[in-house]
Protein backbone atom coordinates (compact mmCIF):
# COMPACT_ATOMS: atom_id res chain seq x y z
CA UNK A 1 0.00 0.00 0.00
CA UNK A 2 2.50 2.05 0.88
CA UNK A 3 5.06 1.49 -1.34
CA UNK A 4 3.04 3.29 -4.42
CA UNK A 5 2.83 6.58 -2.35
CA UNK A 6 7.01 7.04 -2.16
CA UNK A 7 7.61 6.13 -6.35
CA UNK A 8 5.59 8.62 -7.91
CA UNK A 9 6.35 8.95 -11.68
CA UNK A 10 5.56 7.58 -14.78
CA UNK A 11 7.05 3.77 -14.45
CA UNK A 12 6.43 0.35 -16.59
CA UNK A 13 7.59 -1.96 -13.42
CA UNK A 14 4.44 -1.54 -11.74
CA UNK A 15 1.47 -4.07 -12.64
CA UNK A 16 -1.68 -1.79 -12.79
CA UNK A 17 -3.71 -4.36 -15.04
CA UNK A 18 -3.92 -7.88 -14.38
CA UNK A 19 -5.87 -10.10 -16.46
CA UNK A 20 -8.08 -6.92 -17.89
CA UNK A 21 -8.99 -6.12 -14.79
CA UNK A 22 -7.44 -2.54 -12.52
CA UNK A 23 -6.19 -2.12 -9.15
CA UNK A 24 -10.02 -1.60 -8.07
CA UNK A 25 -11.49 -4.60 -9.80
CA UNK A 26 -13.14 -1.99 -12.84
CA UNK A 27 -13.02 -3.11 -16.35
CA UNK A 28 -10.91 -0.75 -18.68
CA UNK A 29 -13.67 1.73 -19.77
CA UNK A 30 -15.74 1.32 -16.61
CA UNK A 31 -15.97 4.52 -14.39
CA UNK A 32 -16.13 4.50 -10.89
CA UNK A 33 -19.60 4.81 -8.89
CA UNK A 34 -20.99 8.44 -9.57
CA UNK A 35 -23.72 10.18 -7.06
CA UNK A 36 -24.80 13.67 -7.69
CA UNK A 37 -26.95 15.53 -5.17
CA UNK A 38 -28.20 18.98 -6.21
CA UNK A 39 -29.57 21.81 -3.96
CA UNK A 40 -27.74 20.98 -0.95
CA UNK A 41 -26.82 24.17 0.13
CA UNK A 42 -30.06 26.43 1.33
CA UNK A 43 -28.77 29.40 1.46
CA UNK A 44 -26.51 29.23 -1.84
CA UNK A 45 -28.55 30.28 -5.55
CA UNK A 46 -27.20 26.74 -6.83
CA UNK A 47 -25.58 23.49 -5.02
CA UNK A 48 -24.21 20.05 -5.48
CA UNK A 49 -22.24 17.18 -3.68
CA UNK A 50 -20.56 14.58 -5.79
CA UNK A 51 -19.27 11.41 -4.63
CA UNK A 52 -17.15 9.70 -7.76
CA UNK A 53 -15.74 6.41 -6.35
CA UNK A 54 -13.46 8.54 -3.27
CA UNK A 55 -13.60 11.85 -4.29
CA UNK A 56 -16.44 13.87 -2.07
CA UNK A 57 -17.06 17.36 -3.34
CA UNK A 58 -19.36 19.72 -2.65
CA UNK A 59 -19.90 22.94 -4.75
CA UNK A 60 -21.80 25.92 -4.38
CA UNK A 61 -22.71 28.81 -6.66
CA UNK A 62 -23.87 32.32 -5.96
CA UNK A 63 -24.82 35.17 -8.19
CA UNK A 64 -25.30 36.88 -10.66
CA UNK A 65 -24.51 39.61 -7.95
CA UNK A 66 -22.86 42.87 -6.91
CA UNK A 67 -19.31 42.46 -8.48
CA UNK A 68 -16.43 43.16 -5.75
CA UNK A 69 -13.98 44.98 -6.67
CA UNK A 70 -15.75 47.26 -8.60
CA UNK A 71 -13.03 47.78 -10.99
CA UNK A 72 -13.59 44.12 -11.83
CA UNK A 73 -17.29 44.77 -13.83
CA UNK A 74 -17.52 44.48 -17.35
CA UNK A 75 -20.64 46.09 -19.19
CA UNK A 76 -19.94 43.36 -21.58
CA UNK A 77 -21.18 40.97 -19.15
CA UNK A 78 -20.59 38.50 -15.64
CA UNK A 79 -17.54 38.35 -14.34
CA UNK A 80 -17.09 34.70 -13.21
CA UNK A 81 -15.06 33.64 -10.88
CA UNK A 82 -14.22 30.04 -9.43
CA UNK A 83 -12.46 29.05 -6.48
CA UNK A 84 -11.13 25.46 -6.02
CA UNK A 85 -9.72 24.49 -2.76
CA UNK A 86 -8.56 21.12 -1.23
CA UNK A 87 -9.52 20.85 2.57
CA UNK A 88 -6.04 19.93 4.38
CA UNK A 89 -7.38 16.82 5.48
CA UNK A 90 -8.53 15.84 1.96
CA UNK A 91 -5.87 13.02 0.85
CA UNK A 92 -2.26 11.11 2.32
CA UNK A 93 -0.21 13.97 0.95
CA UNK A 94 0.45 17.09 2.40
CA UNK A 95 -2.18 19.61 1.94
CA UNK A 96 -1.50 22.14 4.88
CA UNK A 97 -3.25 24.97 4.93
CA UNK A 98 -6.50 25.43 2.23
CA UNK A 99 -5.69 28.88 0.70
CA UNK A 100 -4.45 29.59 -2.73
CA UNK A 101 -1.71 27.08 -3.97
CA UNK A 102 0.28 26.75 -7.82
CA UNK A 103 -1.89 23.73 -8.11
CA UNK A 104 -5.62 25.02 -7.02
CA UNK A 105 -4.77 27.89 -8.63
CA UNK A 106 -4.33 26.24 -12.00
CA UNK A 107 -7.60 23.91 -11.34
CA UNK A 108 -9.32 27.11 -10.26
CA UNK A 109 -8.51 28.57 -13.66
CA UNK A 110 -9.38 25.61 -15.85
CA UNK A 111 -12.84 24.97 -14.42
CA UNK A 112 -13.28 28.83 -15.06
CA UNK A 113 -12.48 28.84 -18.52
CA UNK A 114 -14.25 25.52 -19.43
CA UNK A 115 -17.05 26.62 -17.97
CA UNK A 116 -16.68 30.25 -19.73
CA UNK A 117 -17.47 28.53 -23.02
CA UNK A 118 -21.17 27.51 -22.24
CA UNK A 119 -22.65 29.83 -19.78
CA UNK A 120 -24.43 32.89 -21.39
CA UNK A 121 -22.36 35.43 -19.44
CA UNK A 122 -23.35 38.97 -21.45
CA UNK A 123 -27.10 38.77 -19.95
CA UNK A 124 -25.98 39.90 -16.94
CA UNK A 125 -23.36 43.25 -17.02
CA UNK A 126 -21.64 44.18 -14.45
CA UNK A 127 -21.86 41.40 -12.02
CA UNK A 128 -20.19 38.50 -10.94
CA UNK A 129 -21.13 34.93 -10.42
CA UNK A 130 -19.30 32.68 -7.85
CA UNK A 131 -18.27 29.14 -8.41
CA UNK A 132 -16.97 27.66 -4.62
CA UNK A 133 -15.41 24.29 -4.61
CA UNK A 134 -14.26 22.82 -1.95
CA UNK A 135 -12.83 18.82 -2.45
CA UNK A 136 -13.74 17.19 0.71
CA UNK A 137 -11.67 13.74 0.16
CA UNK A 138 -9.33 13.13 -2.97
CA UNK A 139 -8.40 9.94 -4.52
CA UNK A 140 -7.15 11.12 -8.42
CA UNK A 141 -9.60 13.23 -10.84
CA UNK A 142 -10.62 15.52 -8.53
CA UNK A 143 -10.39 18.86 -11.42
CA UNK A 144 -12.99 16.76 -13.21
CA UNK A 145 -15.56 15.63 -11.00
CA UNK A 146 -15.33 19.69 -10.00
CA UNK A 147 -16.35 20.29 -13.20
CA UNK A 148 -19.01 17.48 -13.58
CA UNK A 149 -20.43 19.20 -10.05
CA UNK A 150 -20.27 22.68 -10.86
CA UNK A 151 -22.42 22.02 -13.81
CA UNK A 152 -24.76 20.62 -11.88
CA UNK A 153 -24.81 23.28 -9.44
CA UNK A 154 -24.91 25.94 -12.06
CA UNK A 155 -28.14 24.53 -13.78
CA UNK A 156 -29.90 24.17 -10.29
CA UNK A 157 -28.84 27.94 -9.78
CA UNK A 158 -30.30 28.44 -12.90
CA UNK A 159 -27.80 30.60 -14.74
CA UNK A 160 -28.29 30.30 -18.47
CA UNK A 161 -25.68 27.76 -20.14
CA UNK A 162 -25.98 26.79 -23.42
CA UNK A 163 -25.05 23.33 -22.68
CA UNK A 164 -24.33 20.89 -19.88
CA UNK A 165 -20.76 19.49 -19.33
CA UNK A 166 -19.54 16.38 -18.29
CA UNK A 167 -16.03 15.73 -17.46
CA UNK A 168 -13.55 12.37 -17.31
CA UNK A 169 -10.32 11.69 -17.38
CA UNK A 170 -8.61 8.91 -19.91
CA UNK A 171 -4.90 8.02 -19.81
CA UNK A 172 -2.20 4.98 -20.36
CA UNK A 173 -1.06 2.36 -17.00
CA UNK A 174 0.78 -0.46 -17.65
CA UNK A 175 0.70 0.14 -21.99
CA UNK A 176 -3.11 -0.13 -22.10
CA UNK A 177 -5.62 2.58 -22.21
CA UNK A 178 -7.98 3.12 -19.55
CA UNK A 179 -11.29 5.49 -18.75
CA UNK A 180 -11.38 7.31 -15.50
CA UNK A 181 -7.75 6.76 -13.32
CA UNK A 182 -7.83 6.55 -9.68
CA UNK A 183 -4.77 7.39 -7.85
CA UNK A 184 -2.64 4.67 -8.30
CA UNK A 185 -2.92 4.67 -12.26
CA UNK A 186 -3.08 8.65 -12.13
CA UNK A 187 0.56 8.21 -9.96
CA UNK A 188 1.95 4.95 -11.93
CA UNK A 189 0.70 5.20 -15.00
CA UNK A 190 2.25 6.63 -18.11
CA UNK A 191 0.19 9.42 -19.21
CA UNK A 192 -3.33 10.96 -17.97
CA UNK A 193 -5.42 13.21 -19.77
CA UNK A 194 -8.75 15.07 -18.07
CA UNK A 195 -11.56 16.08 -20.48
CA UNK A 196 -14.33 17.88 -20.51
CA UNK A 197 -16.77 18.03 -23.17
CA UNK A 198 -19.72 19.76 -23.93
CA UNK A 199 -22.94 17.34 -24.08
CA UNK A 200 -25.18 18.98 -26.67
CA UNK A 201 -22.32 19.46 -29.47
CA UNK A 202 -19.54 17.77 -28.07
CA UNK A 203 -17.55 20.36 -27.76
CA UNK A 204 -14.05 19.50 -26.46
CA UNK A 205 -13.55 22.50 -23.38
CA UNK A 206 -10.87 21.27 -21.58
CA UNK A 207 -7.85 19.14 -22.54
CA UNK A 208 -4.37 18.90 -20.44
CA UNK A 209 -1.81 15.85 -20.59
CA UNK A 210 0.20 14.37 -18.47
CA UNK A 211 2.99 11.69 -19.88
CA UNK A 212 3.20 11.18 -23.72
CA UNK A 213 0.40 9.70 -25.92
CA UNK A 214 0.52 9.12 -29.90
CA UNK A 215 -1.81 10.79 -32.05
CA UNK A 216 -3.56 7.23 -33.04
CA UNK A 217 -4.27 6.82 -28.78
CA UNK A 218 -5.51 10.14 -28.46
CA UNK A 219 -7.95 8.99 -31.20
CA UNK A 220 -8.94 6.47 -29.74
CA UNK A 221 -9.28 8.10 -25.91
CA UNK A 222 -11.94 10.72 -27.03
CA UNK A 223 -14.14 7.92 -28.46
CA UNK A 224 -13.90 6.72 -25.14
CA UNK A 225 -14.43 9.76 -23.79
CA UNK A 226 -17.66 10.65 -25.27
CA UNK A 227 -19.11 7.28 -24.49
CA UNK A 228 -17.86 7.88 -20.43
CA UNK A 229 -19.28 11.72 -20.95
CA UNK A 230 -23.05 10.58 -21.89
CA UNK A 231 -22.70 7.91 -18.85
CA UNK A 232 -22.08 11.18 -16.59
CA UNK A 233 -24.24 13.10 -18.08
CA UNK A 234 -27.49 10.57 -17.57
CA UNK A 235 -26.41 10.73 -13.83
CA UNK A 236 -26.40 14.86 -13.60
CA UNK A 237 -29.73 14.54 -15.74
CA UNK A 238 -31.16 12.46 -12.91
CA UNK A 239 -29.61 14.44 -9.84
CA UNK A 240 -31.44 17.78 -11.45
CA UNK A 241 -34.52 16.36 -11.92
CA UNK A 242 -34.85 14.69 -8.72
CA UNK A 243 -35.06 17.50 -7.12
CA UNK A 244 -39.03 18.63 -9.01
CA UNK A 245 -40.52 14.34 -8.41
CA UNK A 246 -43.82 14.79 -7.10
CA UNK A 247 -43.22 12.25 -4.79
CA UNK A 248 -41.68 12.58 -1.32
CA UNK A 249 -38.49 12.92 -1.19
CA UNK A 250 -35.95 11.50 1.27
CA UNK A 251 -33.61 14.10 3.24
CA UNK A 252 -30.32 14.31 1.78
CA UNK A 253 -27.80 12.67 3.68
CA UNK A 254 -23.92 13.28 3.42
CA UNK B 1 -50.96 17.41 -17.20
CA UNK B 2 -48.10 15.47 -18.19
CA UNK B 3 -45.06 17.94 -17.82
CA UNK B 4 -41.42 17.01 -19.06
CA UNK B 5 -38.28 18.19 -17.18
CA UNK B 6 -36.20 20.16 -19.71
CA UNK B 7 -32.22 20.48 -18.69
CA UNK B 8 -30.00 23.04 -20.44
CA UNK B 9 -29.07 22.34 -24.08
CA UNK B 10 -31.83 20.61 -24.66
CA UNK B 11 -33.94 20.73 -28.18
CA UNK B 12 -37.22 22.66 -27.51
CA UNK B 13 -38.39 22.97 -30.74
CA UNK B 14 -37.56 22.86 -34.39
CA UNK B 15 -36.61 26.17 -35.81
CA UNK B 16 -36.95 29.35 -34.23
CA UNK B 17 -39.59 29.87 -31.45
CA UNK B 18 -40.07 33.19 -29.12
CA UNK B 19 -39.88 32.25 -25.58
CA UNK B 20 -37.65 33.28 -22.37
CA UNK B 21 -34.94 31.43 -21.41
CA UNK B 22 -33.98 30.13 -25.10
CA UNK B 23 -31.67 30.58 -27.72
CA UNK B 24 -31.21 29.52 -31.13
CA UNK B 25 -28.34 28.07 -32.88
CA UNK B 26 -29.09 29.11 -36.45
CA UNK B 27 -31.39 25.60 -37.31
CA UNK B 28 -33.18 25.27 -33.06
CA UNK B 29 -33.98 26.07 -30.43
CA UNK B 30 -32.44 25.19 -27.30
CA UNK B 31 -33.44 25.56 -23.79
CA UNK B 32 -30.37 27.58 -21.41
CA UNK B 33 -32.14 26.50 -17.97
CA UNK B 34 -33.80 23.68 -16.49
CA UNK B 35 -37.60 23.70 -17.01
CA UNK B 36 -40.99 22.14 -18.02
CA UNK B 37 -41.96 21.15 -21.61
CA UNK B 38 -46.34 20.36 -21.44
CA UNK B 39 -48.10 19.06 -23.77
CA UNK B 40 -48.25 22.08 -26.05
CA UNK B 41 -44.86 22.53 -26.35
CA UNK B 42 -44.76 25.14 -24.13
CA UNK B 43 -41.63 25.87 -22.29
CA UNK B 44 -40.98 27.36 -18.60
CA UNK B 45 -38.03 27.70 -16.67
CA UNK B 46 -38.21 26.28 -13.23
CA UNK B 47 -34.84 28.69 -11.93
CA UNK B 48 -33.59 31.42 -13.46
CA UNK B 49 -32.60 34.92 -11.71
CA UNK B 50 -34.62 38.31 -11.99
CA UNK B 51 -34.26 40.37 -14.71
CA UNK B 52 -36.13 43.95 -13.37
CA UNK B 53 -38.90 44.91 -16.14
CA UNK B 54 -40.47 48.02 -16.38
CA UNK B 55 -43.87 48.17 -13.89
CA UNK B 56 -43.00 45.36 -12.46
CA UNK B 57 -43.99 45.70 -8.42
CA UNK B 58 -40.84 45.33 -6.17
CA UNK B 59 -40.57 44.68 -2.39
CA UNK B 60 -37.25 46.35 -1.25
CA UNK B 61 -35.12 48.02 1.86
CA UNK B 62 -34.04 51.34 2.09
CA UNK B 63 -30.10 51.09 2.70
CA UNK B 64 -28.90 54.48 1.82
CA UNK B 65 -30.76 58.21 2.40
CA UNK B 66 -28.75 60.44 -0.04
CA UNK B 67 -30.29 64.44 -1.16
CA UNK B 68 -30.96 63.11 -4.39
CA UNK B 69 -32.90 60.40 -3.28
CA UNK B 70 -32.67 56.91 -1.71
CA UNK B 71 -30.83 53.23 -2.46
CA UNK B 72 -33.09 50.37 -2.27
CA UNK B 73 -31.85 46.34 -1.96
CA UNK B 74 -33.86 44.80 -4.05
CA UNK B 75 -32.64 41.21 -4.20
CA UNK B 76 -30.38 42.56 -7.54
CA UNK B 77 -26.88 42.74 -8.57
CA UNK B 78 -27.56 46.75 -8.69
CA UNK B 79 -29.20 48.40 -5.97
CA UNK B 80 -32.61 50.49 -7.06
CA UNK B 81 -33.00 53.84 -6.46
CA UNK B 82 -36.13 56.30 -5.46
CA UNK B 83 -35.17 59.90 -7.00
CA UNK B 84 -36.68 62.62 -4.81
CA UNK B 85 -39.31 63.85 -7.61
CA UNK B 86 -40.67 60.14 -6.99
CA UNK B 87 -41.82 60.30 -3.81
CA UNK B 88 -43.25 62.55 -1.48
CA UNK B 89 -43.13 61.17 1.60
CA UNK B 90 -39.74 60.99 3.95
CA UNK B 91 -38.13 57.91 4.17
CA UNK B 92 -35.96 56.27 6.73
CA UNK B 93 -32.59 54.01 6.47
CA UNK B 94 -34.27 50.29 6.99
CA UNK B 95 -37.54 51.40 5.45
CA UNK B 96 -39.21 48.63 3.98
CA UNK B 97 -41.12 49.88 0.66
CA UNK B 98 -43.67 48.65 -2.40
CA UNK B 99 -42.82 50.45 -5.23
CA UNK B 100 -43.17 50.17 -9.12
CA UNK B 101 -40.67 49.94 -11.52
CA UNK B 102 -40.21 52.78 -13.32
CA UNK B 103 -36.87 52.70 -16.06
CA UNK B 104 -33.85 49.79 -16.04
CA UNK B 105 -30.91 50.81 -18.30
CA UNK B 106 -29.04 48.24 -20.44
CA UNK B 107 -26.79 47.20 -17.52
CA UNK B 108 -28.99 46.76 -14.99
CA UNK B 109 -29.91 49.90 -12.81
CA UNK B 110 -33.47 50.62 -11.86
CA UNK B 111 -34.69 53.50 -11.38
CA UNK B 112 -38.21 53.18 -8.57
CA UNK B 113 -41.33 55.52 -8.42
CA UNK B 114 -44.85 55.30 -6.71
CA UNK B 115 -43.35 54.38 -3.59
CA UNK B 116 -45.69 52.92 -0.64
CA UNK B 117 -44.00 52.51 2.79
CA UNK B 118 -44.75 49.37 4.58
CA UNK B 119 -45.36 48.65 8.03
CA UNK B 120 -43.01 46.67 10.18
CA UNK B 121 -42.67 43.25 9.54
CA UNK B 122 -40.27 40.73 7.89
CA UNK B 123 -38.97 40.53 4.38
CA UNK B 124 -38.17 37.19 3.23
CA UNK B 125 -35.59 36.21 0.26
CA UNK B 126 -37.71 33.88 -2.21
CA UNK B 127 -37.09 32.34 -5.11
CA UNK B 128 -38.12 34.97 -8.31
CA UNK B 129 -38.63 32.41 -10.59
CA UNK B 130 -41.34 30.53 -8.01
CA UNK B 131 -43.08 33.57 -7.57
CA UNK B 132 -46.02 33.00 -9.59
CA UNK B 133 -46.79 30.02 -7.44
CA UNK B 134 -47.10 32.24 -4.40
CA UNK B 135 -49.38 34.78 -5.95
CA UNK B 136 -51.47 31.63 -7.35
CA UNK B 137 -54.06 32.02 -10.51
CA UNK B 138 -55.76 35.22 -10.05
CA UNK B 139 -54.11 35.64 -6.31
CA UNK B 140 -55.65 32.28 -4.82
CA UNK B 141 -52.64 30.84 -3.34
CA UNK B 142 -51.96 34.50 -1.24
CA UNK B 143 -55.87 35.20 -0.40
CA UNK B 144 -55.62 32.34 1.56
CA UNK B 145 -52.39 33.06 3.07
CA UNK B 146 -53.54 36.73 4.31
CA UNK B 147 -56.92 35.13 5.44
CA UNK B 148 -55.47 32.29 7.80
CA UNK B 149 -52.77 34.20 9.08
CA UNK B 150 -54.96 37.20 9.68
CA UNK B 151 -52.40 39.79 8.23
CA UNK B 152 -51.09 41.39 4.88
CA UNK B 153 -48.88 39.69 2.81
CA UNK B 154 -46.84 41.66 -0.46
CA UNK B 155 -45.00 39.94 -2.77
CA UNK B 156 -42.62 41.51 -5.11
CA UNK B 157 -41.39 40.21 -8.57
CA UNK B 158 -37.66 40.77 -7.55
CA UNK B 159 -37.85 37.87 -4.87
CA UNK B 160 -38.61 39.68 -1.70
CA UNK B 161 -41.52 39.00 0.36
CA UNK B 162 -43.19 41.35 3.13
CA UNK B 163 -45.01 39.93 5.96
CA UNK B 164 -46.86 42.42 8.37
CA UNK B 165 -45.35 41.43 12.16
CA UNK B 166 -49.72 41.00 12.61
CA UNK B 167 -49.31 37.72 10.80
CA UNK B 168 -49.45 34.13 12.91
CA UNK B 169 -45.66 34.21 11.74
CA UNK B 170 -44.50 30.63 12.86
CA UNK B 171 -47.34 29.43 10.59
CA UNK B 172 -47.21 31.11 7.58
CA UNK B 173 -43.40 31.17 7.41
CA UNK B 174 -44.09 27.15 7.35
CA UNK B 175 -46.55 27.36 4.11
CA UNK B 176 -44.46 29.55 2.52
CA UNK B 177 -41.54 27.13 2.88
CA UNK B 178 -44.13 24.47 1.32
CA UNK B 179 -45.01 26.48 -1.30
CA UNK B 180 -41.38 26.69 -1.82
CA UNK B 181 -40.20 23.00 -2.10
CA UNK B 182 -43.42 21.72 -3.96
CA UNK B 183 -43.65 24.91 -6.68
CA UNK B 184 -43.56 22.33 -9.68
CA UNK B 185 -46.62 20.49 -8.54
CA UNK B 186 -50.56 21.05 -9.31
CA UNK B 187 -53.21 21.48 -6.81
CA UNK B 188 -50.76 23.33 -4.21
CA UNK B 189 -53.98 25.80 -2.77
CA UNK B 190 -56.17 23.19 -2.03
CA UNK B 191 -53.12 21.71 -0.15
CA UNK B 192 -51.69 24.88 1.96
CA UNK B 193 -55.21 25.48 2.92
CA UNK B 194 -55.80 22.29 4.00
CA UNK B 195 -52.78 22.79 6.16
CA UNK B 196 -53.12 25.58 7.69
CA UNK B 197 -56.70 24.50 8.24
CA UNK B 198 -55.45 21.92 10.59
CA UNK B 199 -52.55 23.69 11.99
CA UNK B 200 -54.46 25.05 14.64
CA UNK B 201 -55.18 28.25 13.09
CA UNK B 202 -59.05 27.20 12.21
CA UNK B 203 -61.45 29.34 10.38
Amino acid sequence: MTEWVISLGGTKDVQLIIDGKRTDGRTLDELRAIRIEAGVIPEADGSSYIEWGNNKIVCGVYGPRECIPRHGASPYGATLKCRYMMSPFSSLEEHSRSGPSRRSNELSKVIREALENVLLLGKFPNTQIEIYIDVLQADGGTRTASLTAAAVALANAGIPMKDMVAAVAVGKASETLVVDLNKPEDNLGQSDMPIAMSHRDKNLLLVQMDGLLTKEEISKMLDMVEKSCDEIHEVQADALRRIYKTEQKEPFRW
Amino acid sequence: MEKRIILPGEKIAEGRINAANTFFDGKDTYATAIGTLDTTDRYMALESPYKPVVEDTVVGVITDVRHAGYEVDLNLPNSGFIPTRNVRITLQLGDFVLCKIKLVNEVGDVDLGEVRRLPIGKVLRYPPSKIPRLIGRKSSMIEVLKKYGNGDIMVGNNGYVWISEKNNMPIILKAIGMIKENAHRSGLTDEITNFLKHDGVGD
